[in-house]
């Protein structure tokens, strides 16, 4: 008997210990997020969708002076603005052969951008905040910074990956033109 | 006069409805995805810690998530191009990946300034499975389909692991 309300004790431990931290979460998160959510989604609106497209369209021009625009400040803007997955739209803006390496910079930076921006990727939070969470029981004052770094980063990382993949998709179509 | 309060009347009335609207939607947001996600998350969590699971996974865990070249060896695996389509879709994996890495340093198991390389390197599949969507989004013609696809996901080889170490840099002196 004991040891049937032993293991008993243990099972609904599980779910204390989890709805203590949903509590957490709850409290933590979810009101800073909304009234964020609120404020960029009205911010986004009252910009509106013209002026986003004429820089778009200033932003995404061919050349290689425009290349740190093109992989940093185009995908901020358009995963900012635009959020996941409307952002990959803005590609129709970028010559032909760019497109891939677009792609490629803006998806990789749907996740930085949420520790300070969450309303970029919603659906997706908790690659940040899953170990921002750890984090903000070891050194709570740490978890800001932490974000900033993870953005600032994350634009370095995509502009590396828009120049790699578009050296890898130029070798991969001039190969493909020396066969046919 | 009259045009003119009229005029007040209308502007005021869209700024609010606007804003109203923008609320919806982020309460609307937060109903139906981050709130069942949060619940997944949560429970997770709660057996992580008080089961013994945690712990082997924890050890699991430690071995490569504590050093950098660990996290480059998970970092690599997850970029292989045949199975980082199949990581990617939803982000689940690196979400419940970023949650066991951020609970066993809430644990102190693992240290804080390996962080911001472990965010990089649990993600390099980040996208892989949603290349082509991505391009015809963008209007992109099939051809550059064709070739985008294995272009992306080769840089991703090469590209995961550099990934790390900018994370491991820009975590310097946190």
């Amino acid at each position: 008997m004991d040891a049937l309300v032993a293991g008993a004790e243990a099972f609904i431990q599980v779910f204390r210990t989890a709805a203590d931290v949903f509590v957490g979460f709850t409290t933590g998160i979810i009101p800073i997020v909304v009234v964020f959510l609120t404020a960029v989604n009205a911010l986004v609106k009252f910009i509106g969708e013209d002026r986003v497209e004429g820089f778009a369209k200033w932003a995404s021009q061919e050349g290689a002076i425009y290349m740190p625009v093109r992989y940093t400040l185009l995908p901020f803007v358009a995963v900012f603005m635009l959020t996941n997955p409307v952002c990959y739209t803005f590609g129709t803006f970028l010559p032909e052969k760019h497109k891939p390496a677009f792609y490629d910079s803006a998806v990789s930076f749907v996740h930085p951008i949420t520790g300070i921006f969450p309303h970029a990727n919603g659906g997706e939070l908790f690659v940040w905040l899953g170990i921002a969470a750890g984090v903000e029981i070891v050194a709570p004052d740490m978890v800001t910074a932490l974000a900033v770094r993870y953005l600032l980063a994350g634009l370095v990382v995509i502009l590396i990956r828009g120049i790699v993949t578009d050296i890898i998709y130029n070798i991969m179509t001039s190969r493909r033109a020396g066969v046919e | 006069m009259q045009a003119l309060i009229e005029k007040i009347g209308r502007s005021v009335g869209g700024v609010v409805g606007t804003l109203f609207q923008a609320g919806r939607d982020a309460v609307d947001l937060c109903l139906k995805t981050i709130i069942p996600f949060m619940a997944f998350v949560t429970f997770v969590i709660g057996l992580i810690l008080e089961t013994g699971v945690g712990d082997a996974i924890a050890n699991g865990i430690k071995g490569f998530a504590s050093s950098l070249g660990g996290l480059m060896i998970v970092c690599i695996i997850c970029a292989i191009p045949v199975l980082s389509p199949l990581l990617g879709p939803g982000a689940v994996i690196a979400q419940i990946v970023g949650v066991l890495i951020g609970t066993e340093i809430g644990r102190g198991n693992i240290d804080v300034s390996m962080a911001l390389p472990a965010l990089f390197a649990i993600n390099p599949q980040v996208g892989c499975d949603f290349v082509p969507v991505g391009l015809a989004l963008g209007e992109a013609e099939p051809e550059t389909v064709t070739v985008g696809v294995p272009a992306v996901l080769t840089s991703r080889m090469i590209t995961g692991p550099i990934s790390v170490v900018v994370g491991y840099l820009f975590a310097l002196g946190l």
